[in-house]
């Protein structure tokens, strides 16, 4: 393969762009596994990796990464596995669905039912705890993050742009449009497992209105 | 028991070691927003630097000891008030059973760590005590400290030998910062201009980041880019025309403008930036930086060992 692209992301982190999601997450399984990060954040077209230069001099770091990269491991198709979640979509739980559906041309039954009807899978976690950028969406549906984020939305909030879902697990803030709240917990600290969701994992939506 | 908040101020959390290893699951460091000032109070009770502390911030707090301990204090705070005497920071501290000690609002910084030998009793989640307030996990019930919380000390209440912080190890607090940074991946929807302004706080800040104002560029093309990883002392530029700079709570992922890092060595600085205090940036490149680091690490280890930053 062609020798990987990698820059520095601030004196303490460098990252390697990976464009094929199943290949990113490969690497940054891989990357984890080796134990010589502190950290190994896949983003949405790049893994990007966090050292402690005082243990890794940061031209030795490169020079790991590049070495680490070279080796991508072979992707495998794992069959993904898909989880049913519920969604609520009325006015309350989608205060920004009747606008987006009409700025697509659409009544927002039709916008949701193209929702429902994309591939929705998890591209990655990240953000907040258990927050999932969920990509595969209908790419004919246009949605541009907020101009100003909201202060706090509720737990569960489904926020979209362009081409993605965010599944916000917690209250907070948010800058996408809200269309929906999703009803399971997508976050529980005191479960066993604490995450509902994880990449590569598909979506199945069943909209309520 | 070893003590009772009487008042927590605007907000006191447990904090301890920063969560490493899970920012891909949305988990962020969290832990102490200074750790060198958290670290320098822990030292005088004879604690491990990150030993469980509470984090005060901007003050107006109050506690009651139910036990005769040592303690001490570092941060924000030049000095406290125990049962109405005047004791000061940085020094190792002895409180009486029913002694009060409150903290009044500080000149200048925001947090002020209070420690007791043996540390203060939390709950562990993912790794470490802190208190990540977003997912409401970690130190007291995952939550802020609130008014009759009564917090136990976790370990041994050894008595440390009265030592106090050498002069040039105590943080100066100070209402106008230069923070040392190197250009972030989107460097370029910036100009050099950037390292000679002077930006200024606003009041939004929280243990997520500061909102920095002034004479930003107006990102072109919404100033959005796919997400990507992002960590504490991350400078972001956003379509309001305005950057955040993020502590240790804050996402760790994000598509807003990703244009300077403030370098690992001055990190411990964003935790006592207060609204409305000067900010500006010094130029430096990734081995600069590395240089630096070494520099600030040597020179605090003799005076503590086990930090780390």
């Amino acid at each position: 393969m062609n020798a990987p692209e990698i820059f520095f992301v601030g004196d303490d982190a460098l990252a390697v762009k990976v464009a094929a999601r199943a290949a990113r997450h490969a690497l940054a399984a891989a990357l984890r596994a080796s134990g010589q990060w502190v950290d190994v954040v896949p983003g949405k077209g790049e893994v990007t990796v966090q050292f402690d230069p005082l243990a890794i001099p940061p031209s030795q770091a490169e020079a790991l990464l590049r070495q680490q990269a070279e080796d991508i491991p072979e992707t495998e198709d794992i069959p993904a596995q898909t989880i049913t979640l519920h969604m609520q979509a009325d006015d309350a739980a989608a205060p920004d669905l009747a606008r987006i559906a009409a700025e697509n041309g659409l009544t927002p039954e039709a916008f949701l039912a193209r929702i429902a009807a994309s591939p929705l899978i998890v591209d990655m976690m990240g953000f907040t705890a258990g927050f999932a950028y969920v990509a595969g969406v209908d790419p004919a549906l246009v949605a541009p993050r907020l101009d100003t984020p909201r202060q706090r939305v509720p737990a569960g909030s489904v926020g979209m742009i362009s081409g993605q879902l965010g599944l916000y697990a917690l209250a907070g803030p948010a800058g996408w449009p809200v269309i929906g709240r999703i009803a399971e917990p997508l976050f529980d600290a005191r479960r066993e497992t604490p995450f509902t969701l994880d990449a590569g994992v598909r979506i199945r939506l069943l909209i309520e209105r | 028991m070893a003590l009772t908040v009487l008042k927590p101020g605007p907000l006191a959390t447990l904090q301890g070691s920063a969560r490493q290893g899970l920012r891909y699951q949305g988990i962020p460091a969290s832990g102490p927003a200074d750790p060198l000032s958290m670290a320098l109070a822990n030292r005088l009770c004879g604690n491990a630097s990150e030993a469980t502390a509470i984090e005060i911030t901007f003050g107006g707090a109050a506690f009651e000891f139910h036990q005769d301990t040592a303690f001490s204090f570092a941060g924000a705070a030049l000095s406290a008030a125990l049962s109405g005497m005047s004791v000061p920071a940085h020094e190792a501290l002895e409180a009486r059973r029913g002694d009060v000690l409150t903290f009044d609002h500080p000149p200048s910084g925001v947090r002020t760590y209070l420690a007791i030998p043996g540390g203060f009793r939390a709950e562990t989640m993912f790794g470490s005590a802190s208190t990540f307030l977003p997912a409401g996990f970690g130190g007291f019930s995952g939550r802020a400290l609130r008014a009759g919380d009564q917090i136990e000390r976790a370990g041994a209440a050894n008595k440390p030998p009265p030592l106090a912080t050498p002069a040039p190890l105590r943080p100066h607090m100070a209402r106008a910062h230069s923070l040392r940074a190197v250009p972030g991946p989107d460097f370029a929807a910036l100009t050099p201009a950037v390292w000679r302004e002077t930006f200024q706080t606003t009041h939004r800040m929280d243990r997520t980041g500061l909102e920095l104002a002034g004479n930003w560029p107006r990102p072109e093309g919404g100033g959005h880019r796919p997400s990507a990883a992002l960590f504490t002392g991350a400078v972001q530029l956003t379509p309001s025309g305005n950057a955040f700079v993020l502590l240790p709570d804050a996402q760790t992922t994000g598509g807003y403008l990703h244009v300077l890092q403030v370098i690992r060595a001055d990190r411990h600085l964003l935790g006592q930036i207060a609204p409305g205090d000067r900010i500006s940036f010094l130029s430096r490149s990734t081995e600069d930086a590395y240089q630096d680091l070494r520099a600030k690490a040597g020179y605090i280890a003799e005076w503590l060992p086990d930090f780390r930053f």
